[in-house]
């Protein structure tokens, strides 16, 4: 079973998404920000990590970007679920090293067919 | 001199005193509200969310044909109750742009006030991160 952790300060939405991707057969740990996120990275392995973007402690692209500086997630998926839809923001998730950029709010089928399209 | 340098206007074009402590009140006041607006719409939503799962819980033991027809509507419910992570951010860039205004104000009308000056909260760096205006489903793009 794949496992993936998905980074939000929202309670709600992790909710939500952990009760998404439950359902599709994922193994989901949750995080409530990005320090709490690299923390649970570096005990354990994630084949995908789905995060937020606002959060505090740690926004988002200052994940991805200590995760794409550790060897071990190096080529694990990343993506960035947000509120954020400029091009500017997109393009600062691209450079940091994100796998793809997806905006809330998420359809939870869509969601799962686009981590089965990146999760090998 | 002395007044652009601590970043006060001068005397004649401050607010007057009286107006600004009225706009200050309501500016107050619309700031509380949104707490309780925020408060409000968290309770809603931990409540509804408790409800979708308990509906959810219930489902499982229904016959899977059953639950096939009913899966494109708790799709559409997942998707509408991530409603309350986007209007709370709405709500805070919301009161911060407020705050700014309350602080701005009793830094300009009481110019003296060296500890008013220093309290002032930034206002929000960035546009607001919400530019959503419906509940539609956000795009997908993969680098």
């Amino acid at each position: 079973m794949h496992s993936i952790l998905a980074v939000d300060d929202s309670a709600s939405m992790r909710q939500m998404v952990s009760f998404t991707l439950k359902n599709a057969g994922y193994n989901v740990v949750e995080a409530v920000d990005g320090q709490d996120a690299l923390e649970k990275a570096n005990t354990r392995d994630f084949d995908l990590v789905l995060t937020d973007q606002n959060m505090p402690r740690m926004d988002g692209l200052g994940l991805t970007r200590k995760l794409r500086a550790n060897p071990k997630f190096k080529s694990t998926p990343i993506l960035i679920l947000t509120t954020e839809s400029s091009d500017e923001m997109k393009q600062a998730g691209r450079g940091a090293g994100a796998t793809g950029w997806l905006v809330k709010p998420f359809d939870p089928v869509k969601l799962v067919e686009v981590i089965r399209k990146v999760v090998r | 001199m002395e007044n652009s340098a601590s970043g006060n206007p001068p005397p004649a074009e401050r607010v007057p005193f009286l107006v600004a402590a009225d706009l200050q009140n309501d500016l107050m006041t619309a700031t509380n509200d949104l707490d309780r607006l925020q408060t409000l719409l968290s309770d809603a939503c931990s409540t509804l969310q408790r409800s979708f799962f308990g509906v959810w819980q219930g489902l499982e033991q229904v016959d899977a044909p059953v639950l096939a027809g009913t899966r494109i509507h708790l799709g559409s419910a997942v998707t509408a109750l991530q409603f309350q992570d986007i209007a709370s951010q709405l709500i805070e860039h919301l009161r911060r742009r407020l705050r700014h205004c309350t602080d701005r104000l009793a830094r300009d009308a009481m110019a003296e006030d060296e500890d008013g000056a220093a309290a002032l909260e930034d206002a929000p760096l960035r546009p607001n991160p919400v530019t959503q205006a419906e509940m539609d489903t956000g795009f997908v793009e993969l680098f």
